[in-house]
């Protein structure tokens, strides 16, 4: 099944009929085939919302629309089954085993045996599942496992659709890692829908492609790409919401491949001393580094080298880190703070693949548009 | 001189229950009585067996099972199997129902005292308390709703299961319910039954009352 | 004479056993087992009562309890059942409605023991089916939910398979109380295995006595069993390896 959006229109929620309305004529549309962060603060209708998606809870007024049909004119028990729902304590049978759990919708939707087989041995693969845990119970699981075994379950039947709800929350940080690379992994190939409620402001921006930002009684305060929701926070609640360190934050979201390359005081080893000085200067570096056959090969004191010495006599030194094309600016920040050298080399598959210096990392979010308000760019 | 027309064999003749109300009386004293001593019994006996659970936690799961056990011994053939004993005597009667009120009790009771929060154990201690002392003025008390909680149900399933001892001759109100049916003359029966009911609700009531006179504190508590 | 004529008349549906007899010798007489007072006979009008009684109890205890566990209603409920369970005179009840049936013409038995016994059975049953169907993990039933599942599939499927094992031990505990508890029906005009102990204290026969007393204790032990062993067979190997009270 493609894609579908999901729009909502005016959505709103009262609990009480004369109460202040948990979700408050909310309006916003979730484009196919993407991820979208609900979140905010304790109260902030972001977990209302999601189940009203799914019509778990009833909206009081107000469409909420999957592709162009309102959710509302399906039957509910019909609809759900063509929307995956992922909640935090995963909700396995504990009575069926994993195999029996993953089953379950495409069961009820009559597909034969020999179908469901081989789609539960799919999903195995796809979220990382041994084939011999398909017939344990959940309770011999792991946390991590009986999150995948959710996430298999709710994909089962392939809905375009997909509803979670603080999926990684009750594991610990390391898994939780895992997960979310796991998640964006799967979303690269299958591309659903997925709207994902989290109160963890890095995940959300780790994840999303776009982040809605609830404030208290559902009233939805920015919506828009982590980029700019970091870049340019829409009001004070939002600034205070991402929090003081946005700068860092945004580093995380680049990659070092987004940088020009740049040589740096890097020269081949069989350069002369004159060439290498002229290599530091250039970049005010009082360090050299050497490249031997394309590779990178260490680093050298640059007031060693004098006229007359051959670079490859000199002691090298290691590089305090190094970082490929697909680390983060973030990363390559890190090494760049632990190196005396001020430089950050780049390891492209073994070659040689430029520096990352300060001065590059600040140049490329100052070129994603500095804000007229603060200034200088960060 | 049982030959009665039905329309003097009603459920109930009050003419008769004036009449006899001394030997109405005496069965229910008689109830009354067997009633206290077998719960008195049963909680002189169930005391110890909590203390050594609470004291050796090892023993808990054995004296649970082992009162569990006798609560589920069938009350007539525990009544049936004590007369070629004991004879049609109160001992017969007694014990059994002194053995059902075990379970409910030691449970209660140890429930009680392991309710008492460490806290205000190490609190007693701190103030230099002997452990005779801390016992009674401290758990005791804190134990006091479980186990007053406790002896209601145990009298009331005493008195309950008192009425089924007048098949060995001790029933109290049961004899008044097997005189009627034996005499084919039904008014002794429903008074039996009716006053067993009514007494294991006063009973309850008043041990309730007791319980709340004693345990000021927990007066908000649920009971 | 009608209800009375039975009673005065009781004498002679009783066993005649000599006093001398040893317990031993009773058991291993033939005659003993068979023929309308013999042993299987009365174990037969025993377990059928004690048989009905529970099915009943079942029948109506486990839906009701079920459907309102499931919808969060009737929590008072658990309180009547409860209260009842602990408060319950048996043969108190029985007793008092021997004579309401029989003033309306209804004869001796089976209501007075039925009812009384239906009372006895009912709050094990109920309680532990509203217990464990309230207790089943709010996140399975919110992700059966959010499946598709139909608010009765939830609680056929999902609420009630887990709550299995905890209702069947009602049912188990709720047996042993009726079986042990229905020889009182010997006492109250019928017959059943409380008829020994009730003729051999009206013969003064301690081997009738013991005899019936062992054969009723052994009655209810071997039902306890028999329910024991049920459980260890019948139920799916995923509903029974989860302990009774814990829930993923």
């Amino acid at each position: 099944m493609s894609a579908l959006a999901i729009r909502l229109d005016e959505l709103t929620k009262r609990f009480a009929p004369d109460g202040p309305p948990a979700v408050d004529r909310l309006s916003l549309e979730v484009p196919g085939g993407s991820i979208v962060a609900l979140i905010g603060p304790s109260g902030c209708g972001k977990t209302t919302t999601l189940r009203m998606v799914n019509r778990l809870i009833e909206p009081t007024s107000g469409t909420i629309a999957l592709g162009d049909v309102d959710v509302t004119h399906r039957p509910v028990t019909e609809l759900r089954r063509d929307i995956g729902y992922v909640i935090q304590q995963v909700g396995l049978f504990p009575h069926r085993t994993v195999a029996q759990n993953i089953a379950t919708v495409p069961r009820t939707l009559g597909w034969p045996s020999a179908r469901i087989s081989d789609r539960i041995a799919e999903l195995a693969t796809l979220v990382g599942l041994d084939e011999s845990m398909l017939d344990r119970y959940p309770d011999e699981l792991s946390g991590g496992q009986q999150q995948r075994v959710g996430v298999a379950r709710a994909l089962a039947a392939d809905p375009p659709v997909l509803l979670m709800d603080e999926p990684f929350g009750a594991v610990d940080p390391i898994v939780r890692a895992r997960l979310q690379d796991e998640l964006l992994g799967l979303q690269e190939r299958l591309r659903k829908t997925i709207v994902l409620v989290t109160h963890d402001i890095d995940e959300a921006l780790k994840l999303a492609d776009r982040i809605a930002l609830l404030n208290i009684g559902g009233v939805l305060e920015q919506y828009a790409t982590p980029d700019e929701l970091l870049r340019s926070p829409a009001n004070a609640f939002v600034e205070q919401f991402v929090g003081e360190d946005r700068g860092v934050k945004r580093l995380a979201l680049s990659a070092v491949r987004q940088l020009p390359f740049e040589q740096g005081p890097v020269v081949p080893i069989e350069a002369d001393p004159a060439t290498a000085r002229a290599a530091m200067a250039e970049n005010r570096s009082a360090w050299l580094g050497v490249v031997e056959r394309g590779v990178f090969a260490g680093w050298v004191q640059g007031e060693q080298v004098q006229d007359g010495t051959r670079l490859a006599d000199l002691p090298r030194y290691p590089p305090a880190g190094r970082v490929t094309p697909s680390s983060t600016l973030r990363n390559a920040m890190e090494v760049i703070m632990n190196s005396n050298t001020s430089v950050a080399v780049i390891d492209d598959g073994g070659a040689f693949g430029g520096v990352v210096t300060l001065e590059a990392i600040r140049a490329e979010l100052g070129l994603s548009g500095a804000d007229p308000e603060t200034g200088a760019p960060v | 001189m049982s030959v009665t027309t039905q329309d003097r064999n009603p459920i109930i003749r009050w003419d008769y229950v004036v009449d006899q109300s001394d030997d109405i009386l005496a069965a229910l004293g008689q109830h009354l009585e067997l009633t206290l001593i077998s719960v008195a019994v049963g909680l002189a006996v169930s005391a110890p067996l909590a203390a050594l659970a609470l004291r050796y936690r090892w023993t808990t799961s054995a004296i649970t099972g082992f009162t569990g056990f006798l609560y589920t011994l069938p009350s007539v053939a525990l009544f049936a199997l004590l007369v070629p004993v004991f004879g049609l005597s109160r001992v017969s009667t007694v014990i059994p129902l002194a053995s059902y009120t075990l379970l409910i009790l030691v449970t209660n009771i140890i429930a009680g005292f392991r309710s008492v929060p460490d806290s205000v154990l190490d609190a007693a201690d701190g103030m230099g308390l002997t452990p005779a002392r801390r016992v009674l003025s401290v758990q005791l008390p804190l134990a006091l709703p479980s186990i007053i909680t406790g002896l209601r149900i145990a009298t009331v399933s005493t008195v309950g299961l008192l009425t089924v001892a007048a098949i060995i001759g001790q029933g109290g109100l049961g004899r008044l319910i097997l005189d009627g049916l034996r005499r084919a003359f039904w008014t002794p029966m429903t008074v039996g039954a009716l006053l067993s009911i009514l007494l294991a609700l006063v009973l309850d009531v008043l041990i309730l009352w007791a319980g709340r006179a004693a345990t000021p504190w927990a007066r908000k508590a649920a009971s | 004479m009608g209800a009375e004529g039975r009673v005065v008349n009781r004498v002679a549906t009783q066993a005649a056993v000599p006093r001398d007899v040893t317990l031993w010798e009773w058991l291993s007489d033939p005659e003993t087992w068979t023929g309308p007072t013999g042993i299987w006979s009365s174990l037969g009008e025993t377990v059928l009562l004690a048989g009905i009684v529970v099915v009943v109890a079942t029948v109506a205890a486990v839906p009701l309890a079920a459907w309102l566990a499931h919808y969060r209603k009737g929590e008072i409920g658990v309180t009547w059942m409860v209260t009842l369970s602990r408060a319950v005179p048996t043969f108190a009840i029985a007793g008092l409605l021997v004579p309401v049936s029989l003033v309306n013409g209804w004869g001796f038995e089976p209501w007075p023991i039925f009812i009384a016994l239906l009372l006895l059975a009912l709050p094990p049953i109920y309680l532990n089916t509203y217990t464990a169907v309230r207790g089943v993990s709010s996140g399975s039933v919110d992700a059966a939910r959010a499946m598709g599942f139909s608010e009765r599939r939830i609680l056929v499927d999902v609420e009630l398979a887990l709550a299995t094992t905890l209702i069947f031990a009602g049912v188990r505990v709720s047996a042993v109380q009726v079986v042990a508890t229905e020889p009182i029906r010997a006492f109250l005009g019928g017959d059943g295995m409380g008829r020994y102990v009730r003729d051999g204290l009206g013969q003064n026969n301690d081997t009738l006595v013991v005899g019936g007393a062992l054969l009723i204790a052994t009655l209810a032990a071997v039902t306890g069993l028999a329910f024991g062993l049920l459980e260890r067979t019948a139920l799916p190997y995923g509903v029974r390896r989860l302990k009774a009270s814990s829930t993923v």
